[in-house]
């Protein structure tokens, strides 16, 4: 029997930080942070699969989507770019359905750097936000129905409108992520984007104690997906990934496993005040202040150390738990930096509506 | 008991926002160990030489021996530097010491130095981090203040609010500088002073930290058949242990404990066949207020969460049943990073010839120097007896 693909997710992702009950991109995001989170959370289960994945990026994305969803994916994809339109979202469900062949990813993020002021209404999209949908082949022909695309309307829009109107339960699995405030009406939105001190500081070269391209580019499977190994001769894990045991000294029994991002356990935290942060940090903390840092307990006993965001710094506390987020790091020889941070689940870490969870 | 080596002369600079720069520094530190030798030293017999120093600000990381050699009037004699990060003192102790017994050069001198305020205060925060993690925890926001307060909240959550144990640290070792004339401070401080100061990183504050300090040291070893030779009184060196970390602390199993500490604690009272009751004071690696209360628990001397009401006891005072840092330690006397463990051993040779004044410790006999670099990624602990 003849395999087709078909929508078996839809996961949206919507900041956190809300002036007036309506998503707001934070300081640290972009259009590729937010097309990641939910792209990572469309794919959630499915990290051990093997084999390429086709990424749709429909939108208007920073570069690094080029090469981002693969390092955030672990695995091949063949990324495509086309406008965030919601007629170009119907024609690539479309040609998706129509193709066969491995799992597709079609993401969409709006970031309205250039727009922060749309004006928000429940079935229009406002502010910042993303949805990606998981398509994979399967046999059961489940037509997903996304309505008529209207003109002039955004990816995202017609995506809000499919999942606040119910629609989507047709779909199949739908799963929507950090929409505890869906957006209302009314209101005038504030978008916290790039300051100038940052986008002059992106061009600053560093002097040294920093990590150069490459190796930034050689963490990533660590900083991304929380890529440890388990070694099959002494039973224990290491991480990050060093491609040795760090307890055995042993390379030739490595398995590769992937720490879950979600659900940490916060070991230690502390809040840096202004004058206590690495240079790197300069800019941001002129714009907004101090920030927590935490050592967070992932499984297996695996540590890493993160910065929070999301969330008044001062209030987190051992033994609190927090998400992470893929976000932007520093900027740094012309790029920004992106790494994991923590998100308190109190605060607006949480991944599941209430009714959203399949 | 086996004395492994003997130090028979020993400099120091102040420490502090100086004029001087690094040259000046060594040389000053280095004149004052040749005489300070009781019956001279001549510069022919030192026919090896380390350098302890980080390089900080960047102007001469490389090659700096040289200039030691140049600035100590020994050009031409070998001199290695030594680098750990702020252990690079008594890492370098160590070098000179397994020199002395390979028998090449009768004296060994070991200089550490460091000029750290002449930069701006971005290279001044840049330098600072490059001991660190720089992949994880440098790149979460984290420099060492914000290490070492990720470890006190751990300390906390594990054995309770020790915030008055800190001020305490801060204020004896204040109380101690006040009385060391080469001490970047001289100013005591109270408990509810430190307490009240602005936070740095939750929950370290302004006097919970060390001072960046410009400053040299320098020491002038020789064997203890020779030591005579020199000194009526020499210091002899019966131990020096050490031992590495995890350089992120994420990678330790546990934050609240220095396993690099305990490794070199175990090894060097092995070795000297000591114990701990035989120590009479600790010269201990306080960079930040809850190192010292690390310190004191990875040595060996209480056990984990003891440390605190050890200090608020009042043992670890000059005048208690175990003094630690009678100098000031790291807090107040300061911390030019390459000169710290080398300056930790010039205190201990004052105190163990009863020759340090105002601070004098009664009765010492045994004393114990702790070095470590970073937040625990090295660390060196030694000790020294007379006679």
């Amino acid at each position: 029997m003849r395999s087709v693909r078909r929508v078996v997710r839809v996961a949206a992702y919507f900041p956190a930080q809300s002036s007036d009950g309506r998503p707001v991109a934070a300081r640290d995001e972009d259009a590729f942070t937010l097309a990641a989170t939910a792209a990572e959370r469309a794919w959630s289960g499915r990290r051990e699969e093997p084999g390429p994945v086709l990424v749709h990026a429909l939108g208007d994305f920073p570069e690094v989507v080029e090469w981002g969803f693969s390092a955030l994916l672990g695995r091949e994809t063949v990324v495509s770019r086309a406008p965030g339109s919601a007629v170009q979202l119907a024609k690539t469900l479309e040609e998706l359905e129509k193709g066969e062949g491995g799992p597709a990813i079609l993401v969409t993020a709006e970031f309205p750097e250039r727009a922060p002021s749309m004006p928000p209404t429940k079935s229009s999209s406002s502010g910042a936000g993303a949805v990606a949908y998981l398509l994979a082949p399967t046999e059961e022909a489940r037509p997903f129905h996304l309505g008529k695309p209207t003109a002039g309307r955004t990816a995202l829009s017609a995506t809000l409108h499919l999942v606040g109107s119910g629609d989507a339960g047709a779909s199949g699995t739908v799963f929507v992520g950090d929409w505890d405030r869906p957006p209302e009406s009314g209101g005038s939105g504030e978008l916290k984007a790039l300051g100038s001190e940052e986008a002059e500081d992106l061009h600053r070269v560093s002097e040294g104690a920093y990590i150069p391209r490459a190796r930034y580019l050689e963490n990533l499977p660590s900083r991304w997906r929380f890529l440890a190994e388990t070694c099959e001769a002494c039973h224990r894990t290491t991480f990050p990934s060093r491609r040795v045991c760090r307890h055995c000294g042993r390379a030739d029994a490595l398995t590769p496993v992937e720490l879950p991002y979600e659900g940490g356990r916060v070991v230690a935290v502390t809040t840096v005040s202004a004058g206590g942060q690495p240079t790197e940090f300069d800019a941001q903390v002129a714009a907004s202040g101090p920030y927590d840092v935490a050592l967070v307990e992932l499984a297996r006993g695996m540590r890493v150390t993160l910065q929070v965001t999301d969330s008044t710094p001062g209030k987190l506390r051992v033994g609190d738990h927090v998400n992470t987020f893929l976000r932007r790091l520093y900027p740094m020889e012309g790029e920004w930096r992106y790494g994991r941070k923590a998100v308190p689940i109190s605060t607006g870490g949480s991944t599941s509506r209430p009714g959203g969870v399949p | 008991m086996t004395h492994r080596a003997a130090i028979v002369g020993a400099g120091h600079t102040p420490f502090g926002s100086l004029d001087s720069g690094p040259r000046a520094l060594v040389r000053s530190a280095v004149r004052g160990a040749f005489a300070s030798v009781d019956r001279g030293a001549e510069r022919r017999d030192v026919h090896e030489a380390f350098l302890a120093t980080l390089g900080f600000g960047g102007h001469q990381i490389g090659n700096a021996a040289a200039a030691l050699a140049e600035e100590a009037g020994l050009v031409g004699v070998p001199v290695t530097r030594v680098e750990n990060a702020c252990a690079s003192g008594a890492f370098a102790l160590r070098s000179a010491v397994a020199s002395l017994s390979s028998g090449v050069s009768p004296l060994v001198l070991v200089t550490g130095v460091e000029k750290m305020t002449d930069v701006t205060n971005a290279r001044r925060r840049y330098w600072l981090g490059v001991s660190g993690d720089t992949e994880w925890e440098r790149s979460a926001g984290l420099t060492f203040a914000g290490v070492y307060a990720l470890i006190a909240s751990r300390y906390f959550a594990e054995h309770g609010d020790a915030s008055e144990a800190l001020a305490e640290v801060a204020s004896k070792n204040h109380e101690n500088g006040a009385l060391n004339p080469n001490a970047h401070f001289h100013r005591k401080v109270t408990r509810e002073e430190v307490r009240a100061a602005p936070r740095v990183a939750r929950p370290l504050g302004l006097f919970d930290c060390c001072p960046v300090s410009d400053g040299a040291a320098a020491l002038l070893l020789t064997t203890p058949e020779l030591a005579h030779r020199f000194t009526d009184t020499p210091v002899y060196v019966d131990a020096t242990g050490a031992g590495t970390d995890f350089l992120a602390v994420q990678e330790r199993p546990e934050l609240t404990r220095f396993r690099a500490t305990h490794l070199a604690a175990h090894e060097a009272f092995r070795s000297a066949g000591w114990n701990r009751s035989d120590v009479s004071l600790l010269e201990v690696h306080d960079c930040f207020t809850i190192a010292e209360l690390l310190a004191l628990e990875d040595l060996g001397f209480v056990g984990p969460g003891e440390a605190a009401a050890l200090t608020l006891s009042g043992a670890t005072r000059r005048d208690g049943r175990l003094p630690v840092n009678p100098d000031g330690g790291l807090k107040a006397k300061g911390h030019p990073i390459g000169a710290t463990g080398v300056s930790q051993v010039y205190e201990v040779f004052l105190q163990l010839r009863g020759q340090a004044g105002q601070r004098q410790v009664a009765h010492a006999e045994h004393a114990l120097a702790h070095n470590v670099g970073g937040a625990g990624a090295t660390a060196a602990v030694s000790l020294f007896s007379v006679g």
